[in-house]
């Protein structure tokens, strides 16, 4: 029996045979499907899953007419990362002309909304410039990030040290304090944006400092779009499911912490977001196939309850594509190959 | 990395129809497969035309929605998102804002 | 009552966080002649265990988890006393654990800071934005056993490895195992740059540093 050539989680090549690969294949949808209590893949969805690792090709693709929209989020910071001395409009404009950017997205080297604040009118010409120069779509992308609200960042105690001292109480206070400084700094820079011309606004990584970071992303959508009813939001998420940190917080009635994509989708779309970016983490120790086929599972979850358009996030470590700095072709056509034809997806 | 999502299931962004698919869900929430119908629909193309550089390249010069190597004289950026948001009969903000600026 | 049920019993009180019943089992166990050790490491502990588990999986939360730790050092409490003298008042292990110098992301480290305390660790934790002498000259101060470092990003990823060098030069490696974590680490930055192992997540690493520890 001859011997697939993959990889593992973190990148590096891995050879296995057909009875490992189908293995792993099925112990990652039974994983996802344990933990978000969903229903795993089908046989003929694994077989499915075995042939495209099987396939000789270096580079897989979706079948014509399966494509959908590819939307790139923090475009220019990339270019800045790899040392491109190029401006961001430029940047961008290399994004929808070069590289086949479905959407493009204005975003701050600091990427977050509290930074961006102060320096909003800075932005909004630089977002005013784009829209001149640019045709597709064009969002201003930041995160809630609600890390640069507790100490010494922002004002509010730090709501880990407090639980280490087994500060409960104290320690979801500062949370929920934050929650409401945040919101008002999303709504303050989103609607500056939109003012000035904005498509929409992606606020991305949402959850990453756990349930009141996801609860800040849901509140602002939810204001953002009673004053403005046409604005685009797009709510993308920073892990598979929401960490309770707080534990307790609610929205409509329904706890955040522990939530799955197809839960947290719907939270979205009671907030009335109008595309939603689900996430599920690369294990780095685990194979790609475990990883996609396990993506996979919760991602076709999530698409199967959603109303509103599903753009799962495929970048480093996230959607089946290993964690290293540059996911090699083989593995990132596969996932992408996958994930849109067994999900039906809408975006990337 | 990136790039290989766009040549493995993107759908060609300028270089076909994929920013006008994009706007339909941006602007009318529409799922992808509503939103490429609407699209075809508007451009009078077939659904695999959308996806197809060489048919969309022509569409797009025609109707100067914006292309890669635009001519000189055609609407680029903001003047072909005018045209853009005429033909896909949808709002588009930066539009809409000169419009309310007596602009238009 | 059988050993098994009093196994239970302790791990189940961990599990409700009621810190009345762990106590209430704790001394009713050693009134039934219960070994105090057992009851510590294959009851409450398995209970905490398991707690982070279902941490892992988003079935529990932190505060539950705080809570859940305050009813297991209660019982460990009351077992520890009729455990012999030199037994008595034992640390898993000292961890000297902190987010490398320019790097702010502290809420995955103070996640794993917690886990670690609730399973019994003494953990110093030296914030975000640690200069590398400080991890060195924190682990002299309290003899520590293990030095963890947490870096989010590719960028301040590299503190990870000065801090092993750092370690090196000042004599310490051999004596201490070294933890790395974050968004960018995996098994094998850890392995290049020479770390003990990379924590994948909370239960990986409490799994990882009790079998190295062992």
């Amino acid at each position: 029996m001859g011997k697939i050539m993959t990889r593992m989680g973190d990148g590096f090549p891995v050879e296995m045979s057909e009875n490992q690969l189908r293995g792993d294949l099925a112990a990652g949808t039974e994983d996802a499907a344990d933990r978000g209590k969903i229903s795993p893949l089908s046989k003929e969805e694994l077989q499915y899953l075995f042939d495209i690792f099987n396939s000789p090709y270096r580079f897989v693709s979706t079948e014509p007419g399966k494509e959908v929209v590819l939307s790139y989020d923090a475009a220019p910071i990339k270019l800045m990362r790899a040392a491109v001395n190029v401006h961001r409009i430029q940047s961008l404009q290399i994004h929808e002309k070069l590289l086949g950017a479905d959407t493009i997205e204005l975003g701050h080297i600091d990427y977050s909304f509290k930074p961006v604040k102060p320096i909003v009118g800075t932005e909004q010409t630089v977002l005013e410039q784009t829209l001149l120069v640019t045709h597709a779509p064009l969002f201003y992308g930041a995160m809630p990030n609600l890390g640069l609200y507790r100490q010494p960042d922002g004002p509010f105690p730090n709501p880990s040290e407090l639980m280490q001292l087994g500060k409960i109480d104290e320690a979801r206070q500062s949370y929920e304090m934050a929650v409401e400084d945040a919101v008002k700094d999303i709504v303050y820079v989103s609607s500056a944006m939109y003012d000035s011309g904005a498509d929409g606004i992606n606020m991305d990584t949402t959850g990453a400092a756990g349930d009141a970071d996801f609860l800040a992303g849901l509140k602002a959508a939810e204001i953002l779009k009673q004053k403005y009813p046409d604005i685009c939001i797009e709510l993308g998420m920073a892990g598979e499911f929401v960490l309770g940190l707080h534990g307790e917080l609610t929205y409509h009635g329904d706890r955040l912490a522990g939530m799955y994509a197809h839960d947290q989708v719907k939270m979205a779309e009671k907030a009335g977001v109008t595309i939603f970016g689900p996430v599920v983490n690369s294990k780095s120790s685990r194979s790609c196939p475990w990883n996609l086929s396990r993506a996979i599972t919760f991602i076709k979850a999530c698409c199967e309850v959603a109303n509103i358009p599903i753009h799962v996030n495929m970048g480093m470590g996230v959607g089946g594509v290993p964690m290293t700095a540059h996911p090699p072709v083989d593995i990132t056509s596969r996932a992408s190959k996958a994930m849109v034809e067994l999900c039906r997806l809408d975006g990337l | 990395m990136a790039v290989s999502h766009a040549i493995a299931s993107g759908m060609g962004g300028m270089r076909t129809a994929g920013d006008l698919v994009a706007r339909m869900q941006m602007t009318r929430g529409m799922k992808i497969q509503e939103a490429k119908n609407y699209v075809a629909d508007k451009l009078n193309v077939s659904i695999s035309d959308l996806t197809d550089p060489v048919v969309m390249t022509e569409v797009r010069e025609e109707l100067e929605i914006g292309s890669l190597n635009p001519l000189p004289g055609c609407l680029k950026g903001l003047e072909a998102k005018m045209r853009i948001a005429e033909v896909l009969d949808i709002d588009i903000n930066c539009i809409r804002r000169l419009r309310n600026k007596g602009l238009l | 009552m059988e050993k098994t049920k009093w196994l239970e019993k302790a791990a189940q009180a961990i599990l409700d966080a009621d810190e009345a019943a762990a106590q209430d089992i704790a001394e009713k166990s050693l009134a039934a002649g219960m070994d105090p050790l057992e009851m510590i490491n294959e009851g409450f502990a398995a209970g905490i265990r398991k707690m982070g588990d279902l941490f892992d999986r988003g079935e529990v939360f932190l505060p539950g988890l705080v809570v859940a730790s305050d009813a297991m050092m209660a019982a460990v409490k009351i077992l520890e006393q009729a455990l012999p003298k030199d037994k008595q008042d034992q640390k898993m292990g000292v961890i000297v654990i902190g987010t490398v110098e320019g790097d702010i992301h502290d809420i995955g480290k103070g996640i794993i800071v917690t886990m670690l305390s609730v399973h019994g660790y003494e953990v110093h934790d030296l914030g975000r934005d640690v200069p590398i002498e400080n991890f060195v000259t924190k682990a002299k101060e309290v003899n520590a056993d293990v030095v963890g470092s947490s870096a989010m990003m590719t960028t301040t990823q590299l503190g990870q490895k000065k801090l092993e060098e750092a370690l090196k030069a000042a004599g310490l490696r051999n004596k201490v195992i070294t933890m790395v974590g974050g968004a960018v680490a995996t098994d094998h930055w850890a392995k290049r740059i020479g770390a003990d192992f990379y924590g994948e997540s909370p239960q990986d690493t409490l799994e990882k540093l009790k079998e190295r520890l062992n």
